[in-house]
């Protein structure tokens, strides 16, 4: 009590002091003044201890509610058990709040116990929160464009990155993996293409820290597994993320200026919650499979055909002569009969995952933490015992000073990853392979090389490819309150990247007749890396509130540095193949690259947000950045933005019972920009490409260079109308959005004359993405025991080139047309099979009689998707939830024909290329079969280039489901679930490839996987 | 009320500081926010400022070092993907069992405009022009450098860029020539006229002369002097039909060196009739050629010499037992002839033999072709013989002037085989392509003199228009 008294009356006496030193806050400070003096005044009335139990509609307790004495910055926060203490006069009332619960406000009326029952809040709207980065905001009062995805949803995905939990999810997000292999990376592009050249990648930040998605892989050492990209955010353990947002308008991403362009994505991780320590642990076996295989010839159909093929071009008498064996061993040498299907044998394994995780958190109204690790092993569907293991610590500590003026967060991730694949992905052998090569091994045990005439697709085995990385991210956020409206706050943040990796290619691996010795073939490649970044955001926070309305203005800078490290080595010639894996045994080590950058980045940014009377709101966001990426003169640029919202539904002439319970009509316009060109481009320079001639180390020009570029501009225009009817249980949100990218930063592609084939610089050429985007929620059944929830977005992207000036005799004439989106490819026109020659026919545009590049690759086709989204429900039954989730696209997409369009050739190929001509008046789809041996125009060559290797690629896809089962309460406070999660079960889809969603042939498509697990809490 | 005085006086004291650290922090951030020195940084390690490279007589070096380097690995020159295998399965030298669709579309004379290996080749070559080009700005501008030293590096650099622009030229027809690293002009350049082209030949070859010294610092002739421009000068003259010319300049470098008695001393490293030849690598430790033209095994042959070639040698020329080699496949059903003047492949431990580029045998023949013309026919015999002799064979029997050049041209198919495209520039300057391919190459046709622009150099600067004849 007398502690109470002191510290009031201290705060009486700071903010008469104040009132006096800071003649601008005078307002402010009356206003609490008087408050405070009130509440001194009441200050000897004696206060009683009130206690209770809060549970919610299905008599669940529900811990972490906070209770609040209203008028007063007192408040506790329920145990475990849903029970509270707190002191309260007998008159006050109590602000029972609870996340996910309708707010209840009680009054004490000289009652000592209250026992409290929550009702779920259907639609959350009021209380949730959404991170805007800088700061925060809730989702009625936003005036930009955020859309996100929560730990619920994502929860529910057995995945591996949190790119791949979102995925169908967010509306004009589009996100497509680009292997099945464990590991490997995403494409993500967030409202379209916005840059002729240059990453769509957007800014990723992690609690506050930029995270760079870029990978650090070398081509040299993995780019035959997964191209060389390892998605450093599968650092991110998704089961550690409390949510995902996506920034995506100009009032959301004016705030990161230079970097915003292409969106925010911001990941925000756990934290420790009030209440009694809790353990949590959580296991889960997955299963997972290719989910389609590809319908191929079997042997007979393989052989007639090249049989025939060698025959139409006019070898078929040399078939008979065993001379020529050697030029078709698949004909000649090997067993006719012999069948193996390859996809089955290469990547048609059962790749197996095993997850543990196992967190602790709790803490006290001062302090929370939580400390969560998990540990998780995959396999392969490859044949060997290729696996990635992956480790991560996460840890979230809050405190709060006594008066709650001083805050703290700390937060780190660790993560250590292992992953061990052979050199090459199986796929494109798998699909490739004749069916009736030779046996893998021989009868000793050894690879089998047929004497000679097959490259045994086992060798890769032997030739390992492993990748250990490392990744911090620190964060630690320290906030003050200096006065009660103003805030000092620092976040600081450090994170490293490490990558260490090699790739051997031991002579063991290669056919023994070629002579190969340790000593003159075997080799490592190895590449170590390292990404060091460290980021100081000081910001000063001032929120003023009148009766009507409210002011919030905030002021900071950005200072971040980064520096990337590249060391690639590569050993030859080693005594033996034991020894590979030691340099030092190496008998030549070359250095391939030996390279750092660094980037310096610094900013200045602002934010004033006024809020009349909760009906209009104003947003003004503003940066001013610095990067070392441009020349003198030219580092600097302004980004800016509004956004305006008015909650119509707060008018007078909509009343509390109507339908409609929440309208809001909103718009934004600014500017963002993009600095995504690589360092030191500005500068004329030669760098040392690590070999030598005659003993003198190499300087190589770098290439042509250009001091002047400057900033890319991307202008964003947003409008949106948010509803929701019966009391927020269906929410729809539409927007439309036009964003128009000029001033491309690009490398500007130059005639080979020049030297070089690029040279970065801005060209005033526009590119124009607009569309539509809708998000819909509603909440279909919702009582005691049975809830169901519904999701749905879709997004209709549109993407232009508006501007383009003397595109006609520029580079880029034959790629792009204006008016027509950048994703068109152009290509010949197929014109079917001539039933005489029986041979593909082409439309030939310029009419010369020859079929030639670029006068007849006229025909146009845009392979980005006309719409995409997604649907989920959930459903939930007494202690059941059933959750499923609809992804779709509409797309076109290159199909078999890409691969192969003429039946005969060596390598097997998929069975529509039977449907073939045969004899004159044959009017079949495919071309006659041919060896390749023919001296003839490469019609299949061009069909593989023409429309015809275009078809839909649309599909509906399941990609998760999940069912969990809440064993019922054995202990109080011991919670047992088990579940059966899926992901990427089924797939509607006329597409032929093996998967419309990445439709290439030598990538691993995605796998199908079936989860199940177990968690405990207690 | 004692205590609300010593409180008050705790917070005024407090508040001074909070004032002073707001105020503080206010200066800080606008004040740093203002500061550009925080975005600039220094260049990375691997990294050196244009001008820094020119301020040191070993950094130039290191910029050379690049070219010999590229023109070694990459482009026309390379023993791998360049004109001695490539322009030998275009010509009547090579018969091709890979599976490359580029090398396919040279080997069976259907080239397009699309062919990944011509356009790595153009790319190469202007990549190799520019770097050129900017060691003589760089040399030009350099204040550090002395004369002596300048006068070599730029002088090496006007011989490479002639040297890539004449094979160019003899590959395209009408070229740019590019002097500039300027990016606006060279993007926008034109097509030059096959004698405009050359003009600019022979008169870097003129200055790189001057230049150059005629001694071998390097003691291995891994750098280009004075004599190696005299020798590229000899063949231009020679390509040009300028036949005084042509025989003045061989007879300058058949007065310095010598042709090696034994032809198993050719193609070693020390060999003496060696003008210029590459070093390779660390690793491989000898020439690519070896790698690309041996067979080891059959199957897995890439390039035999044709029958025709085998045919083209007299008995007893000792070229064909000890610059030829023979395998069959095991059960000696199929037995290939392959180009053994390259001993040593990659996978040698020993560095015995490097690329040769230009050696004295050619030009030899270039006198031998350029006497002819101008009516010594005694002098050409002698050239001639000397060739002969060396490989074992007699004096030739050509006397007439007609039966010289034939037999020089023979002479040339059967000395200067699987080396630098020889065989393909022959048939081309003497206009004999036609007659003799078109019985070997059924898709021949008249216009295959020209390999086409690449397609998407087209695309990339339209002044290149028009694409070669029959592309």
């Amino acid at each position: 009590m007398k502690n109470n008294y002191i510290s009031q009356s201290r705060r009486i006496l700071f903010f008469s002091f104040c009132l006096i030193l800071v003649p601008i806050f005078t307002e402010a400070l009356s206003i609490d003044g008087i408050l405070l003096n009130h509440h001194t005044a009441n200050a000897n009335i004696q206060q009683s201890p009130i206690h209770g139990v809060i549970k919610d509609v299905a008599g669940l307790p529900v811990p972490g509610a906070h209770i609040k004495i209203k008028g007063s910055s007192q408040g506790v926060a329920s145990d475990f058990d849903g029970s509270y203490i707190i002191l309260a006069q007998p008159n006050d009332t109590l602000i029972v709040s609870a996340l996910g619960f309708i707010t209840q406000t009680i009054v004490v009326n000289n009652v000592s116990q209250i026992n409290i029952q929550l009702i779920e809040d259907v639609t959350q709207l009021d209380v949730v929160t959404l991170n805007a980065g800088y700061y925060s905001v809730e989702e009625k009062e936003r005036t930009g464009n955020i859309v996100s995805i929560k730990a619920k949803t994502i929860e529910k995905q057995p995945v591996n990155n949190p790119l791949a939990a979102m995925q169908g999810h967010l509306s004009g997000v589009n996100i497509v993996q680009s292997s099945g292999v464990p590991g490997s990376g995403f494409d993500i592009e967030i409202r379209g293409k916005n840059f002729i050249n240059g990453v769509s990648d957007p800014l990723f930040i992690v609690d506050g820290i930029p995270f760079s998605s870029q990978s650090l892989g070398s081509f040299d050492v993995s780019g035959q597994i997964n191209n060389g990209n390892i998605s450093p955010l599968n650092a991110i353990n998704p089961s550690d993320i409390e949510s995902i947002e996506v920034l995506k308008d100009a009032d959301a991403t004016a705030i990161y200026g230079s970097r915003g362009a292409n969106g925010v994505v911001l990941i925000t991780t756990k934290k420790g919650k009030v209440g009694k320590t809790q353990f949590k642990a959580n296991m889960s076996s997955t299963l997972g499979q290719v989910s389609n295989f590809l319908d191929l010839m079997n042997t007979q159909q393989y052989l007639e055909i090249r049989k025939e093929g060698i025959n139409n071009d006019g070898f078929g008498s040399f078939l008979e002569n065993p001379a020529f064996d050697f030029i078709w061993p698949d004909v000649k040498s090997w067993d006719n009969t012999r069948y193996t299907d390859w996809q089955k044998e290469l990547i048609g394994g059962t790749a197996y995952r095993n997850n543990a995780q196992l967190s602790v958190s709790g803490g006290s109204e001062g302090t929370q933490f939580l400390i969560s690790g998990g540990y998780q092993k995959e396999t392969t569907v490859f044949p060997g015992d290729a696996n990635y293991k992956k480790a991560t610590v996460h840890s979230n500590l809050n405190h709060q000073s006594n008066d709650k003026r001083f805050k703290m967060n700390l937060s780190t991730i660790y993560t250590n990853e292992k992953n061990v694949l052979p050199r090459t992905d199986f796929t494109s052998m798998a699909y490739r392979l004749e069916p009736n090569a030779p046996e893998l091994y021989d009868d000793t045990g050894n690879l089998n090389w047929e004497n000679n005439t097959w490259d045994n697709p086992l060798a890769a085995l032997e030739e390992i490819y492993e990748v250990k990385i490392n990744t911090l991210i620190a964060n630690a956020g320290m906030s003050y309150m200096v006065f009660p409206n103003l805030e000092f706050k620092t976040n600081l943040g450090y994170n490293t990247y490490g990558l260490e990796s090699y790739r051997t290619l031991p002579s063991s691996a290669r056919n023994p007749q070629f002579g190969f010795t340790p000593q003159n073939y075997s080799s490592i490649t190895t590449n170590n890396s390292k990404r060091v970044s460290w980021i100081i955001e000081p910001q000063l926070n001032w929120t003023k509130q009148w009766e009507n309305s409210k002011l919030q203005v905030l002021l900071g800078s950005t200072f971040q540095r980064e520096r990337s490290q590249q060391f690639v080595q590569k050993g030859m010639g080693f005594p033996n193949n034991s020894l590979i894996l030691n340099l030092t045994a190496a008998e030549t080590l070359d250095v391939l690259e030996d390279s750092d950058s660094e980037y310096s980045y610094q900013a200045f940014f602002g934010r004033v947000n006024f809020n009349w009377k909760d009906k209009y709101i104003l947003n003004l966001t503003g940066r001013r950045d610095g990067s070392s990426r441009f020349g003198p003169g030219k580092q600097f640029g302004n980004f800016g933005a509004v956004g305006l919202a008015w909650l119509f539904s707060n008018e007078r002439m909509f009343s509390k019972n109507s339908i409609l319970s929440f309208g809001k009509l909103r718009a934004s316009y600014g500017s963002t920009g993009s600095d995504n060109i690589g360092d030191y481009k500005f500068l004329d320079t030669y760098h040392v490409t690590g070999f030598d001639y005659n003993g003198a180390t190499i300087l190589e020009p770098t290439g042509i260079f250009n001091p002047l570029f400057g900033w890319e501009e991307n202008i964003k225009l947003e409008a949106a109308l948010e509803l929701g009817f019966l009391q927020d249980r269906i929410l729809i949100n539409t927007s439309w959005y036009r964003n128009r990218s000029s001033n491309q930063l690009i490398g500007i592609p130059l005639a080979a004359t020049t030297g070089f084939p690029e040279l970065t610089g801005n060209f005033d050429a526009t590119v124009e993405n607009t569309g539509f985007e809708v998000d819909f929620r509603s909440v279909n059944i919702q009582n005691k025991h049975f809830k169901w929830t519904t999701t749905f977005n879709i997004s209709v992207p549109k993407n232009k080139l508006v501007k383009f000036p003397g595109l006609e005799t520029s580079t880029f004439a034959n790629r792009f047309i204006i008016g027509k989106p950048l994703t068109i490819t152009k290509l010949y026109h197929a014109l079917g099979v001539d039933t005489e020659a029986g041979v593909y026919q082409f439309e030939d545009y310029n009419e010369d009689d020859v079929i030639s590049s670029p006068q007849d690759r006229q025909w146009i086709e845009d392979l980005a998707p006309e719409f995409y989204g997604g649907l989920g429900n959930v459903l939930s039954y007494k202690n059941f939830t059933l959750d499923f989730f609809f992804q779709f696209k509409k797309q076109n997409a290159f199909n078999e024909l890409r691969f192969v369009a003429t039946p005969g050739y060596r390598g097997n190929a998929s069975v529509r290329l039977l449907d073939r001509w045969q004899q004159p008046g044959d009017s079949n789809p495919i071309e006659m079969a041919s060896g390749g041996l023919a001296l003839r125009e490469d019609t299949g060559g061009l069909q593989r280039r023409s429309q015809a290797a275009i078809s839909d690629a649309s599909f509906i896809r399941l990609r998760s489901v999940s069912l969990n089962y809440k064993l019922p309460t054995i202990r109080k406070g011991f919670d047992v679930n088990v579940y059966l999660q899926g992901q990427n079960l089924l797939t509607f889809t006329n597409y032929d490839g093996p998967d419309p969603e990445q439709p290439s042939n030598s990538q691993l498509p995605q796998l199908r996987q079936l989860t199940l697990g177990l968690q405990l809490g207690f | 009320m004692k205590s609300i005085n010593y409180y008050y006086y705790i917070k005024t004291s407090r508040q001074l500081t909070r004032g002073s650290l707001l105020k503080l922090l206010t200066i800080l951030l606008m004040g740093l926010a203002s500061c550009t020195d925080f975005v600039e940084v220094d260049p990375p390690k691997n990294i050196l400022i244009s001008e820094t490279v020119f301020n040191d007589p070993a950094t130039v070096e290191s910029a050379l070092a690049n070219i010999y380097f590229k023109i070694r690995e990459q482009g026309m020159v390379s023993g791998r993907n360049g004109l001695t295998t490539l322009m030998g399965i275009y010509s009547d030298d090579l018969d091709y069992f890979g599976f490359d669709a580029s090398f396919l579309e040279l080997y069976q004379h259907n080239v397009a405009g699309s062919n990944n290996t011509i356009q790595g080749w153009w790319n190469t070559a202007y990549n190799i022009i520019y770097a050129t080009n900017d060691i003589i700005s760089g040399v030009d501008n350099s204040s550090t450098l002395t004369i002596e030293e300048g006068e070599q590096f730029k002088g090496q650099a006007l011989f490479v860029r002639a040297y890539v622009h004449s094979l160019l030229v003899s590959l395209f027809g009408d070229i740019p020539y590019i002097t500039t690293t300027d990016y606006l002009v060279n993007g926008t350049a034109s097509r030059q006229s096959i004698d405009v082209v050359y003009k600019h030949i022979i008169s870097d070859l003129n200055n790189a002369l001057m230049l150059l010294e005629n001694t071998d610092d390097t003691g291995e002739r891994v750098l280009p002097n004075q004599l190696v421009a005299k020798a590229l000068l000899a063949r231009v003259y020679l390509y040009k039909e300028n036949w005084e010319m042509a025989e003045d300049l061989s007879s300058q470098l058949i007065d310095t060196y010598n042709l090696e008695a034994d032809v198993n001393d050719v193609f070693l490293k020390e060999s003496r009739e060696t003008l210029w030849q590459l070093k390779p690598g660390e690793s491989p430790r000898n020439t690519q050629e070896a790698n690309e033209l041996i067979i080891q095994f059959i199957p897995g042959q890439k390039y035999a010499l044709t029958n025709t070639l085998i045919a083209a040698f007299e008995s007893g020329d000792l070229r064909l037992d000890h610059w030829t080699g023979s395998i069959s496949n095991t059960d000696g059903t199929v037995t290939l002839a392959f180009a053994h003047k390259y001993k040593y492949t990659l996978t040698e431990t020993e560095s015995l033999e490097y690329s040769v580029i230009f050696r004295l045998a050619e030009q030899y023949l270039i006198r031998a072709e350029a006497r002819t013309q101008l009516g010594n026919i005694s002098g050409a015999q002698l050239d001639l013989n000397a060739i002969r002799n060396r490989a074992g064979l007699a004096n030739t029997t050509a006397k007439t002037k007609t039966d010289l050049l034939n037999a020089i041209l023979k002479e040339r198919r059967v000395e200067l085989f699987a080396e630098q495209g020889h065989r393909w520039f022959d048939l081309k300057r003497t206009g004999t392509a036609g007659s003799v391919l078109s019985a070997v190459k059924p898709n021949w046709q008249a216009t295959n003199v020209l390999l086409p622009i690449p397609e998407t150099e087209l695309e990339a600067n339209p002044k290149l228009l028009p694409q070669n004849p029959g592309y």
